[in-house]
């Protein structure tokens, strides 16, 4: 009771002071509303396409990639251009088609068709993997045009006909179910920033508001408290529920708006309801340390988002532990961003559910324990030596 | 004593490091009594009124608080109103909002924390203000919300530490009449202060302490009755006032000689007697003397004779 007392009073705190609530509530919406619309504006990949073959089969491949659904065809002179272009990302992939493509494919040798991604950069990935596709589907007709040449006509007439025909052909249903597989990283898209989104606001924000502690703390007001039949613990758990409940807002806000918006698809519900509960503790508990470690609010305000930026960056929030040396990636894993986005991946790339994202569950716990253990020895140690 | 005591504490010893803060602090307050902890900054009087709320633990000593063992019992807690050297409320509360919150504290029931808050209020005269943010307040009024979040549990001990600090007149006058007050109602009631005209107003008996240590105890009768016919002499001047302390000292007949803010504080007997003594010592040290005060023997002079310091050095 007495720890609901001292939430309360924390709580009208928080909802009195305006500042506060547009940085905790209105600022994480505006963001996730901001790079949801821009992310769904990248539905079209750029691919730029140097034709060094400059013959009919070519062409038509080229065709091809201009009318595959989800890719822009720019033509480019010279490799060394295209290169230059997906260096510096004003396109999202290359695709160079190689001279002789239709000797080779007379002869029935092997066509490599280059496609130009950077390894580290998931949406030139992305990109290549669509362009791929569309290579790999003209190359089943090249087959085919390869095939009927052999009995007549020329290639070029074969092509063209496998093309007519695979549109007029009856599509054969198929269904796939994944049985025994795992990806390393999350969706590509929103589906990726909305979640690494929800981990790197409620953190931060959760840091950021151990301002509000620490100003408490120079009020003199945990001394008050103390002075009271009142335990430091009681006092943290006070302050946490406050700060755990405006996590829940604001991961909730985020939830909502990533599926009803962008129709993000948060996985197996109740996995998902845990993994966002126990964020919101480790959160808060991370607030709690920082209001006991920071010796004024503007040092809290000013370093807190800093802590939280370089947590999300070693946790995977701005690009995928997958692409990282092995090195980092265990540097990544000391902070709960790397166990929350790996719980993520888990339920939305390979649909977990409770049980296969238990041992991240249960890191994230381990974590939230420390959080608020330490916060409460500092608090216990800051009151007795001098007064908190 | 014939009242029952209800604070005992004996050999309360307190360090920081290797700082020794407190140094074997012992003394009783009786119920209905105004205890006062008389000794300048940093003496230890803060460390001491924290161990005895139960805020620090004290490496030696014991504490009891109406019978009951104090240190580690959370419960006796229940038994104190604190009220702490800076205002300890949040400024973006109301008043009634402030109090509700550390009445809550108390394990009180709803209607009884209404009842304390608007009670609280009544004796320190901000009944008119409840529904006012704290930072509307004047400095007076918000020391009067400090003392206000003491009362809410019906203490049996207040602890008053240094309360009237940065108040204008007019507020510390009406602090010191509700301290007086609180006193005749049968509160025991612990203030400690650097001021000495407040110790001597409001307080029926009082300990001096410096360097972390009870050095008097008493009465202000029994205090300034150690001094026997000593006075105490101010000396206000411009100059060089080590020396005027210096030279003083060697005039016979004054005890004790220390510097404050432009002047320099004296105990003699028969100080009247001695002033032609000081002064040509004075134009000796060639220091001119802008104004003298012979001063009855008072807690200042006695401060001064026991630890040859003026109190707000």
């Amino acid at each position: 009771m007495r720890a609901l007392a001292i939430a309360r009073a924390s709580g009208r705190r928080v909802l009195r002071d305006r500042v506060a609530l547009f940085f905790l509530i209105i600022l994480p919406i505006v963001v996730i509303v901001v790079v949801g619309a821009v992310a769904q504006g990248f539905n079209t990949f750029r691919v730029g396409v140097v034709d060094l073959d400059g013959t009919q089969a070519s062409r038509q491949l080229v065709a091809e990639l201009s009318h595959a659904s989800g890719l822009a065809v720019i033509a480019y002179p010279s490799v060394g251009s295209l290169e230059k272009a997906v260096a510096r990302s004003e396109i999202n992939t290359g695709v160079v088609i190689p001279r002789g493509l239709s000797t080779d494919e007379l002869s029935a040798r092997a066509v490599t068709v280059g496609v130009i991604a950077e390894q580290a950069n998931s949406t030139q990935q992305a990109a290549g993997t669509r362009v791929t596709s569309v290579v790999e589907e003209f190359g089943a007709r090249v087959e085919a045009a390869q095939f009927a040449t052999r009995y007549g006509g020329s290639f070029v007439q074969n092509l063209s006909r496998a093309s007519s025909l695979e549109s007029s052909t009856p599509r054969v249903g198929l269904s796939s179910q994944v049985v025994h597989t795992s990806q390393g990283s999350l969706p590509p898209g929103y589906e990726y920033s909305a979640p690494t989104e929800l981990v790197l606001f409620v953190f931060l924000m959760a840091i950021a508001g151990g301002a509000t502690i620490v100003e408490t703390r120079r009020l003199g007001m945990f001394e008050r408290m103390s002075a009271a039949p009142v335990r430091p613990r009681t006092i943290i758990a006070g302050e946490s529920i406050t700060y755990v409940v405006i996590a829940a807002v604001q991961s909730l806000v985020i939830v909502a708006i990533g599926s009803v918006v962008f129709g993000v698809s948060w996985g197996n519900p109740l996995a998902a309801a845990a993994l966002l509960i126990l964020w919101c503790l480790v959160g808060a508990g991370a607030g709690m340390v920082a209001g006991t470690f920071f010796r004024t609010p503007e040092q809290a305000s000013a370093m807190g988002p800093i802590v939280g930026i370089v947590f999300a960056m070693l946790g995977g929030c701005m690009w995928p532990l997958s692409i990282v040396s092995t090195t980092m990636r265990e540097i990544g894993h000391a902070t709960p961003q790397a166990w929350a986005v790996d719980a993520w991946t888990n339920l939305l790339s390979n649909h977990g559910d409770l049980v296969t994202i238990s041992h991240e569950l249960g890191i994230l716990v381990l974590f939230a324990l420390g959080f608020f253990g330490l916060a409460t020895f500092r608090l216990k140690r800051m009151l007795s030596s001098r007064g908190a | 004593m014939s009242r029952p005591p209800v604070l005992e504490c004996a050999g309360l010893t307190k360090s920081f490091g290797t700082r020794l803060a407190v140094d074997g602090v012992g003394f009783r307050i009786a119920e209905g009594e105004v205890y006062g902890l008389l000794g300048p900054n940093g003496a230890g009087k803060t460390t001491t009124m924290k161990m005895v709320c139960g805020l620090l633990e004290p490496d030696k000593g014991s504490i009891s608080i109406a019978g009951q063992q104090a240190i580690g019992n959370l419960e006796v807690k229940g038994l104190i109103g604190y009220v702490p050297q800076e205002v300890a409320l949040y400024p973006d509360l109301t008043a009634y909002e402030n109090l509700a919150f550390l009445a809550r504290l108390y394990k009180l029931g709803r209607r009884t924390v209404a009842a304390r808050v608007e009670e609280a209020l009544e004796l320190t005269e901000l009944s008119d203000r409840r529904n006012d943010r704290l930072d509307s307040f004047s400095g007076g009024m918000k020391r009067r919300m400090n003392i206000a979040a003491g009362l809410l549990n019906h203490p049996k001990l207040l602890v008053l530490d240094e309360p009237t600090v940065g108040v204008d007149p007019q507020s510390r006058h009406a602090i010191l009449e509700r301290v007086q007050a609180f006193g005749r109602e049968g509160l025991a009631v612990v203030y400690t202060t650097h001021y000495m005209e407040e110790a001597e107003r409001v307080c029926d008996r009082v300990g001096i302490i410096d360097h972390g240590r009870l050095i008097a105890e008493g009465t202000r009768r029994e205090l300034v009755a150690q001094l026997g016919e000593q006075d105490r002499i101010e000396l206000n001047a411009s100059g060089d006032l080590e020396r005027l302390a210096e030279a003083c000292r060697a005039v016979d007949g004054v005890s004790s000689a220390a510097t404050a803010e432009n002047s320099v504080h004296l105990v003699a007997t028969e100080g009247r007697h001695l002033l032609p003594a000081i002064l040509e010592a004075a134009d000796a040290a060639d220091i001119s003397i802008t104004s003298v005060d012979v001063v009855e023997p008072d807690l200042e002079a006695v401060f001064l004779n026991l630890t040859g310091t003026a109190l707000r050095e």
